[in-house]
C-alpha cells in the first residue's frame, strides 16, 4: 500500500508535469509504496519506488496516461479498491512504476431493473453498490464478506467466487461488459456494449450491456479477467444482477462429515434448491461472526461443529411462502437420504444471522484481520472428492511447520452451478511477530507445491508462486505470450506479474 | 487433384491410406472440387496434419459432423473428425461430461438421461457435435449456451500446437477452462480444431429414456406429460408487450424448464410429418391464436415442486391474459413436443421442409425484449415477401427464447424458400441485407453472420474485425486455418466476401 502519500510538490512537479496535465494537479502523488508484510509479496517488508500515484477521474483521463506510459516506457499497475492490499498484485513488480488508483471513479452509471444488470466504474465498492441497486429490487451475487474498501470491478476481474452457485453459471459471472484501455492505448468495449452505437445509443433502442461473450468469436473479457491488470484498464463495468427475494429461510447444517455434507451440497445446487450456499470449518465460522475478541470467538468456536454448511432458501413473487415450503420439503427428503439435519441454529451461531452476515461486505476491521491482525489465504479450485485428500495435506503441513492446524481457517465455495468447489484456507498470523511471518511464508510454498500435485489448480496465481504456477504449460505461457504482445505491445502494463 | 503426390504422401503418413482420400465421388460427396479429405483419429494426428498445411501453407478445415457444412471453395486439407467419436468421461458429482467432436448430442444425451442428467443441445437439432463452442438451443433456460458451457478443452491451434486449457494443462483433469491468469477460453473460437471438450452438464428431471411409440415419421410418447410430472403448454397473447412481460416473469420465477418462442408455424412444422398437413394445422392455429406467443414446458423435481410451478405459471399467464392453444393441450400433441424439444429432433422439419432453404437473421445472447422492435420490421418485410409468392407464407413472425432464466436469450426470424428459384434467392437475400443495416443503424444488435461485410460490421462495433484479424494473424501466421473473420466455431457461414484478409484462391493453392 501507499505509505506516506502526498501531492507532489517542489521540484516533483516538473517530472511529474505530463502527469498533471492529464489528472490535474489534485490527482498526482507521490510516495513510496511499502509493500505489505505478506507471505504473497514479492520481497516483502521491501519499499519500491513508485514514480507517482495518479488517480484519474474518468475514461479519458485513463487513455491519456496509457498513451503516454507507451510514450515514455512508464510502467503502469492499476488499482481499483482501497487498501489493505493482500495478494501483491497491485504491488508494483518494478520500481518506477505509476500507479493508476481508479478509487476515485464511483460513479454507480446505470442500474437497470428490467435487465438485471448494473454498470460501474472501477472505484464503487460493494458497501456502496449493494444500497444502489436494492432500491431497484436487485441484489448482487458477491464474494463472502469482501472488505469494506474492495472494488466490485476489481472482485469480477480477479473471478472472485461468490455465494450463490445457482446463478453462477459461468466462472466469469457475474461480469457482463468492459469498457477498457488495452495497454497499446485502443479503447475496446466487449460483448453486447461493443456496438452498434454508443452505450446511450443501445439504452435508447432498449438495449442493455448483458451479453458478455463477443464482439465475433472471440470472447474478449476472458482475456482481461485474471490478467492482474496486464493486459489493460477497465474503466467501466457492468455485472448481472438477481432479484432481490421476497422471503428468505435460512438453515445450517452442522456435521463432522466433510463427504455427507458435500453430498447434500451436490443435490441442493443440482436441484438449484439453494441460494447462497457455502461450507465453513469452525474456525472461520467462528472469525465470521465472532463480536467480542477474543473471548467470544473462542467460545464461538467451541460450540461449533468441525464443518457448518449454511443454505438459503427463497421465494421470488409469485407465492413465495409455497415456493420456500416446496423447496424445504424437497430438501429433507434429501437430508432424510444423507442423515444430516438442517436447523435454525448451529452451536452458538444463528442461520438468520449468518444470512444477514454474508449478504453484506465485512465491518471493520476486515474479518480475516480480526484474529491476529494478518491472514494469508491460499487459495484453488477443486473437486468435492479431492477435498478431504487436500484438506488433510494441508493440515499435516501446518502442524509440520507449527502452524496449529485447528488454528487455520477453512472456506468452501461450490461454484460454476456445483462444476467446481472453491477451496481456501486461512492463515491467520500476527504480522509484528517475525517468526509467525516467516512460518506462514514458508508453510504457504510448502504447501501450493504439495496441494498442485493433488490436483489443487491455483486458476487465480498471486506474489511468490504465481510465476512457477503460471509457467508449468509452456505452451499455454506461448500463447498468452501472444495475447499480450496484441494488446499490451511495449508491456507498460504492471509488467513482472503472471508470465510477463 | 488439389495438391501433389508427394505432399500427398506427406498426409498419407500421418493418418494411414485408408483415411486420406482425393477419390472425386468422395470430394463430390463433401461438395468440393478442390479438397483432399483427411481422417484423422486423436488429437497427435490432428495437430500433426496441421503442420503439414503450415510446411505446404495449404488452407485447411475442419468438420464436427458437417452439420452446417459450408466448405469455402479455396480449402483443400479436409480434416474431417468422424473417428473422433468416444464419449471419454461423465462426471455425475462435478456435473461435467468430456467429449470428441463427432460425439453428437442425441448420443451424450441419451448416456446423460440414464444418469438423471441433460446437456445443451444447439436449436440445429442433437444431430450436431456435443462440444460446447458456440450454440444456442431450446433448453437453453436451464443449460445455458454453448459459449458458456465449455470447461477444460484440448484445442490445436492453426498452428498445430497442443494447447490444453485450465485445469487439463494443469493436472489432467477436466473440471476447468480458465486460467492460471487469463482465460484462453476467450480465443478458443478464433480457430484451430477442437479435439476434447469438457461441457457443462445439468439435472434432468425427466425419465431416463422416452417410451416411444409408432412408426416414423409419426412417433408418439407412449407417456402423458403429466406422469412424468412435465407439462407443456403454448400459450399465445394479446400482444408483444404482454408475451414479453410473461416470458421475463417466467424467467425471473425460475419455474420453466424451457421456453421456447416458436411462432404458431413452427409448432405445425414441429407436430406434423409433411407440409399439406403442416399447411392445414398452421391454418388452424392462426385462428386459433389471438396474437404472438411462446412453448413452455414445466418440469418437477417432486411433487411439490411440479406444483408449484403449474400455480405460479397459471398465476403469471392470467396477469399477462394469456390464452393456452387447445390443440397443444392434447395429451398426444403435449408429449410429441416434449420428446421433441427435449431431444431436439424437429429442426429439419422446422426449417427446410417446406421450402427446401431457410436463410435466418438471429442474434444469440441478447435478450428476446430488445430486439423485438427490430425483428418486427423484418417480419413485417417479409409479409410483403410472401405476398408476392416468394417465400413460404407462414405468417412471418419472428421468434425468440430466454436463457439462463432470462437473462439472456436469442431472437431470430426466417424466411424458407426454394433455393433453385432465383428470385427468390435473391429476394431473401436482399430482405437479409436491408435488415442487417437496420440492426447497425438502429443500434439493436450485430447482424447475423454472413449478412455484410465484416468491415462494415466491424467499424461500428469497437473495431472487433481489426483486433479479431491482429488475434488471427499472431495464431495462424500463415493463414491456414479459418479466414472469413465471422467462423466461429459451431455457427459458421463463409462467403468469400465477409474474409477479413482477402485471399486469392490461386495465390494459396499449392497447385504444383
Ligand atoms: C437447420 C439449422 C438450424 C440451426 N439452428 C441453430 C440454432 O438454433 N442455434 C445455433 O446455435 N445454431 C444453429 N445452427 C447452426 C449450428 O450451430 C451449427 O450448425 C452446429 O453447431 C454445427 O455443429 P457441428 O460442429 O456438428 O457442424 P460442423 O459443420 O461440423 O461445424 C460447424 C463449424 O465449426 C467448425 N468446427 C467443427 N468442428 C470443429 C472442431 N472440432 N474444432 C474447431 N472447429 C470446428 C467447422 O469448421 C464449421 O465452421 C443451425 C444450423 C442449421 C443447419
Amino acid at each position: 500500500m501507499i505509505k506516506k502519500e502526498k501531492l507532489v510538490e517542489g521540484a516533483k512537479i516538473l517530472r511529474a508535469g505530463k502527469l498533471i496535465e492529464i489528472v490535474g494537479l489534485g490527482n498526482v502523488f507521490s510516495g513510496t509504496y511499502h509493500v505489505e508484510k505478506t507471505p504473497h509479496s514479492i520481497g516483502f517488508g521491501n519499499s519500491f519506488r513508485t514514480a507517482f500515484v495518479v488517480k484519474p477521474r474518468n475514461s479519458d483521463d485513463i487513455a491519456k496516461l496509457v498513451k503516454l506510459a507507451n510514450d515514455t516506457q512508464t510502467p503502469l499497475v492499476p488499482v481499483s479498491s482501497g487498501p489493505p492490499h493482500f495478494r501483491g498484485d497491485s504491488a508494483p513488480g518494478t520500481g518506477g512504476a505509476v500507479i493508476v488508483d481508479l478509487t476515485k471513479m464511483k460513479k454507480v452509471i446505470r442500474v437497470d431493473r428490467a435487465h438485471r444488470v448494473a454498470m460501474v466504474e472501477p472505484g464503487v465498492t460493494f458497501g456502496e453498490l449493494i444500497p444502489a441497486v436494492k432500491k431497484e429490487g436487485l441484489r448482487l451475487n458477491m464474494p463472502l464478506l469482501p472488505r469494506k474498501s474492495k472494488s466490485v470491478v476489481g472482485s469480477m476481474l480477479e473471478r472472485e467466487p461468490v455465494v450463490m452457485p445457482k446463478y453462477h453459471w459461468d466462472i466469469s459471472d457475474p461480469l457482463a461488459c468492459v469498457e477498457v484501455v488495452f495497454g497499446n492505448g485502443e479503447m475496446f468495449r466487449t460483448g453486447q456494449a461493443a456496438g452498434p452505437g454508443t452505450i446511450e445509443e443501445q439504452w435508447a433502442a432498449g438495449g442493455a450491456q448483458k451479453t458478455p461473450y463477443g464482439p465475433g468469436p472471440a470472447q474478449w473479457y476472458r482475456l482481461i479477467q485474471g490478467a492482474q491488470g496486464t493486459m489493460g484498464i477497465v474503466t467501466w463495468a457492468s455485472l448481472r444482477c438477481e432479484l432481490l427475494p421476497k422471503l428468505e429461510e435460512p438453515f445450517v447444517v452442522g456435521s463432522p462429515d466433510l463427504d455427507k455434507l458435500f453430498e447434500l451440497v451436490h443435490w441442493l445446487v443440482r436441484l438449484r434448491l439453494v441460494n447462497e450456499c457455502l461450507v465453513l470449518n469452525n474456525s472461520n465460522l467462528a472469525a465470521l461472526v465472532a463480536k467480542k475478541w477474543p473471548g467470544d470467538y473462542q467460545d464461538l468456536k467451541d460450540s461449533l461443529p468441525p464443518w457448518v454448511l449454511f443454505f438459503n432458501v427463497a421465494g421470488y413473487d409469485y407465492f413465495p411462502e409455497e415456493r420456500v415450503s416446496s423447496q424445504i420439503k424437497g430438501i429433507s427428503d434429501l437430508t432424510n437420504r444423507i442423515g444430516v439435519e438442517a436447523e435454525r441454529a448451529v452451536g452458538r451461531v444463528s442461520a438468520a444471522e449468518m444470512l444477514k452476515t454474508v449478504q453484506r461486505p465485512s465491518a471493520e476491521p476486515y474479518w480475516k484481520l480480526r484474529y491476529r491482525g494478518a491472514c494469508h489465504d491460499i487459495f484453488f479450485i477443486t473437486t468435492y472428492e479431492k477435498l478431504e485428500g487436500q484438506i488433510g495435506v494441508m493440515q499435516e503441513l501446518a502442524n509440520e511447520f507449527g502452524y496449529p492446524a485447528s488454528d487455520m481457517g477453512i472456506y468452501l465455495q461450490p461454484i460454476v452451478q456445483g462444476a467446481n468447489c472453491h477451496c481456501e484456507f486461512n492463515l491467520f498470523y500476527d504480522p509484528e511477530n517475525p517468526s509467525e511471518l516467516n512460518r506462514v511464508e514458508e508453510l504457504s510454498s510448502f504447501a501450493v507445491t504439495a496441494l498442485m500435485a493433488t490436483g489443487a489448480f491455483f486458476s487465480r496465481p498471486y506474489g511468490k508462486s504465481a510465476r512457477m504456477i503460471v509457467n508449468r504449460d509452456a505452451a499455454y505461457v506461448e500463447a498468452l505470450t501472444r495475447v499480450k504482445e496484441i494488446l499490451d505491445p511495449n508491456r507498460v502494463m504492471n509488467p513482472g506479474k503472471l508470465c510477463f | 487433384m488439389a495438391i501433389s503426390k508427394d505432399v500427398y504422401k506427406e498426409f498419407e503418413d500421418v493418418v494411414g491410406a485408408e483415411n486420406i482420400s482425393d477419390d472425386p465421388v468422395i470430394k463430390a460427396a463433401y461438395r468440393s472440387p478442390d479438397l483432399t479429405v483427411v481422417l484423422p483419429g486423436n488429437t497427435e494426428e490432428v495437430a500433426a496434419v496441421i503442420k503439414l498445411c503450415n510446411k505446404h501453407k495449404i488452407p485447411y478445415k475442419a468438420q464436427s459432423t458437417g452439420w452446417s457444412f459450408m466448405p469455402p471453395t479455396y480449402d483443400f486439407i479436409f480434416l474431417d473428425l468422424r473417428r473422433m467419436n468416444r464419449i471419454i468421461e461423465i462426471n455425475e458429482k462435478n456435473m461435467y461430461a468430456v467429449v470428441e467432436p463427432y460425439v453428437i448430442s442425441a448420443e451424450l444425451q441419451g448416456e446423460l438421461f440414464k444418469r438423471g442428467m441433460i446437456c445443451n443441445v444447439k436449436g440445429a437439432g442433437s444431430t450436431c457435435t456435443a462440444l460446447a463452442m458456440s450454440g444456442h438451443g431450446h433448453m437453453g433456460l436451464t443449460t445455458s449456451t454453448g459459449d458458456r458451457n465449455d470447461l477444460a478443452t484440448e484445442w490445436v491451434t492453426d498452428e498445430g500446437e497442443i494447447i490444453r486449457l485450465g485445469t487439463l494443462g494443469a493436472s489432467d483433469e477436466w473440471f476447468c477452462g480458465d486460467g492460471p491468469g487469463p482465460s484462453l477460453r476467450g480465443i478458443l473460437r478464433g480457430g484451430g480444431v477442437i479435439t476434447k471438450q469438457a461441457t457443462k452438464v445439468y439435472h434432468w428431471p425427466g425419465p431416463s429414456e422416452y417410451p416411444l411409440e409408432g412408426v416414423s415419421p409419426r412417433y408418439t410418447l407412449g407417456k402423458k406429460p403429466s406422469d412424468l410430472n412435465m407439462m407443456v403448454r403454448y400459450f399465445s397473447f394479446p400482444s408483444i408487450e404482454k408475451l414479453v412481460e410473461a416470458e421475463l416473469k417466467i424467467g425471473e420465477s425460475e419455474i420453466a424448464f424451457e421456453l421456447m418462442g416458436f411462432c404458431p408455424s413452427m409448432v405445425s412444422s414441429n407436430i406434423t410429418t409433411s407440409n399439406e398437413e403442416d399447411f392445414a394445422t398452421l391454418d388452424k392455429f392462426t385462428k386459433e391464436v389471438q396474437g404472438p406467443g411462446f412453448m413452455v414446458i414445466i418440469a418437477g423435481n417432486f411433487d411439490e415442486d411440479f406444483a408449484y410451478k403449474k400455480k405460479a405459471l397459471a398465476q403469471i399467464i392470467k396477469e399477462t391474459d394469456g390464452k393456452s392453444l387447445k390443440t397443444v393441450e392434447d395429451p398426444a400433441v403435449e408429449s410429441t413436443l416434449l420428446f421433441q424439444c427435449t431431444r431436439v429432433c424437429a429442426s429439419i422439419r422446422e426449417t427446410f421442409r417446406a421450402g427446401g432453404m431457410f436463410s435466418s437473421m438471429m442474434v444469440q445472447g441478447q435478450r428476446y425484449d430488445n430486439h423485438v422492435k427490430w425483428l418486427e420490421e423484418g417480419a413485417v418485410l417479409k409479409r410483403e415477401l410472401i405476398k408476392k409468392g416468394l417465400v413460404i407464407a407462414d405468417d412471418g413472425q419472428q421468434f425468440g427464447w430466454g436463457e439462463e432464466q432470462g437473462h439472456l436469450g436469442h431472437t431470430e426470424i426466417f424466411c424458407r424458400f426454394n433455393p433453385y428459384d432465383e428470385k427468390s434467392s435473391k429476394a431473401v437475400q436482399e430482405w437479409l441485407g436491408k435488415l442487417g443495416k437496420r440492426a447497425l443503424d438502429g443500434c439493436f444488435a450485430v447482424p447475423a453472420m454472413g449478412v455484410l461485410p465484416v468491415d462494415e460490421i466491424g467499424k461500428r462495433v469497437s473495431n472487433y474485425h481489426v483486433w479479431f484479424g491482429k488475434l488471427k494473424k499472431a495464431f495462424d501466421p500463415n493463414e491456414v486455418g479459418e479466414n472469413t473473420g465471422y467462423s466461429y466455431v459451431g455457427a459458421d457461414i463463409s462467403g468469400v466476401h465477409t474474409s477479413i484478409y482477402k485471399k486469392e484462391p490461386e495465390k494459396a493453392s499449392p497447385k504444383q
